[in-house]
C-alpha cells in the first residue's frame, strides 16, 4: 500500500500505517499518533482512569476533524 | 488533597442538594397547606392541596435532583449519596470498606448542611411548620410498619441501581433518569406511610437542624430510617446477585 496523501502530491512513498477513522493508507510523514486516556466505571462507581493508554493512527485530516488543531 | 477526600467532599454536595431540594419540597408543602382543613388525621397537610398529586410534586423534586446529582458527580464519587446504597455495595463487595465509613459520614454531614441551608433560605416556618420535610410514620401507622415501608422502598431503589448501573451489561446514560423517577415514584405511592425516606442521611439532616433550631424532636422514630433503608438495600443487592447467578459481576 502507498501514501495516499503523497500519491495526491504526486510522490510515492510506502504506507506504514492506516487511519483508524478513514481506513487511508499513510506514511510515517503523514501519520499521526497519539495516546487516548481511558477511564472506567462511574455511576455508582468513581471512574477512574485507566492506567495503560489506547494508541490511536490518524491521518492528517481525521485528526483535524476530530481535534480541531 | 486526596482522592478519597474530594469523592467524599462530592458525596456530601450531593446529599446536600438532595435534601435541600427534596425534603425541601416537603417543607414547603407543608407551609402552603399551613390552616387548610384536612379533613383526616392521616392528612397531615402533604395531600390538603392536590391529593396525592401533593406527593406525586415532591417524588418529582426528588426524581429531578436525584438525576442531576448522579449525571454531574456520578463519575466524581459514584453519587451514592445514601448510605444504605453505600452498604448494600460495601456488602456484597463491590465498594471498598476503607471507604464505606467515609461515605457514609460526608452523606451525614451533607444531610444536615441541607437542612441548615434550607432553613436559612425560608426562615422558621420551614422549621417549626415544615419540620425541614423530616420523615417519621404517619398518624395509624406503627413502629414496624414503618420499617417494612422503608424496607421495600429502598428494596426498589437498589434493584434499579444494581440492574441499570451496577450491572455491566446495563445499557449506559438511563441511570440518573431511572433512578430519579424510581424514587419519585416511591415517595408518590409510600409517602403517606412513613415519609418515603429510603436514604439515612435524608433523615438524619433534618432531624439534627430541628433539633438544633428549635423544631419537633423526632430522634424516637430514627432507628425505623437506619433498620429499614439498609435492610431493603442489602437484600436487594443480594437479591440481584442472586437472580442474575453472579453474572452482573462477571459481565
Amino acid at each position: 500500500m502507498k501514501c495516499y496523501i503523497c500519491a495526491k502530491e504526486g510522490r510515492s512513498s510506502d504506507a506504514v500505517a492506516v487511519c483508524i477513522v478513514c481506513g487511508m493508507g499513510l506514511c510515517t510523514e503523514h501519520a499521526i499518533r497519539e495516546e487516548l486516556e481511558m477511564w472506567e466505571g462511574g455511576y455508582p462507581f468513581p471512574a477512574r482512569r485507566v492506567k495503560a493508554k489506547i494508541p490511536r493512527i490518524l491521518c492528517p485530516e481525521c485528526a483535524f476533524a476530530l481535534k480541531g488543531k | 488533597m486526596s482522592d478519597l477526600a474530594k469523592r467524599c467532599i462530592a458525596e456530601l454536595a450531593g446529599t446536600t442538594l438532595l435534601v435541600y431540594f427534596g425534603a425541601g419540597a416537603a417543607a414547603i408543602t407543608l407551609m402552603i397547606a399551613r390552616g387548610t382543613d384536612t379533613g383526616t388525621p392521616f392528612n397531615i397537610g402533604i395531600g390538603a392541596l392536590g391529593g396525592l398529586g401533593d406527593w406525586f410534586a415532591i417524588g418529582m423534586a426528588f426524581a429531578i435532583v436525584i438525576a442531576a446529582v448522579i449525571y454531574s458527580m456520578g463519575r466524581v464519587s459514584g453519587a451514592h449519596v445514601n448510605p444504605a446504597v453505600t452498604i448494600a455495595l460495601w456488602a456484597t463487595k463491590r465498594f471498598p470498606a476503607g471507604d464505606t465509613g467515609a461515605y457514609i459520614i460526608a452523606q451525614l454531614i451533607g444531610g444536615a448542611l441541607g437542612s441548615l441551608l434550607f432553613a436559612a433560605s425560608a426562615g422558621m416556618d420551614a422549621v417549626t411548620i415544615g419540620g425541614l420535610g423530616a420523615t417519621t410514620p404517619f398518624p395509624g401507622i406503627g413502629y414496624s410498619q414503618a420499617i417494612l415501608a422503608e424496607a421495600i422502598g429502598t428494596f426498589v431503589l437498589m434493584m434499579v441501581i444494581m440492574g441499570i448501573a451496577v450491572d455491566r451489561r446495563a445499557p449506559p446514560g438511563f441511570a440518573g433518569l431511572v433512578i430519579g423517577l424510581t424514587v419519585g415514584g416511591v415517595i408518590t405511592t409510600t409517602g403517606n406511610i412513613a415519609g418515603a425516606s429510603l436514604n439515612t442521611a435524608r433523615t438524619f439532616g433534618p432531624y439534627l437542624i430541628d433539633s438544633l433550631l428549635g423544631g419537633p424532636d423526632l430522634w424516637v422514630y430514627f432507628p425505623i430510617y437506619i433498620i429499614g433503608p439498609i435492610i431493603g438495600a442489602v437484600v436487594a443487592a443480594f437479591f440481584y446477585d442472586y437472580i442474575t447467578g453472579g453474572e452482573a459481576k462477571a459481565a
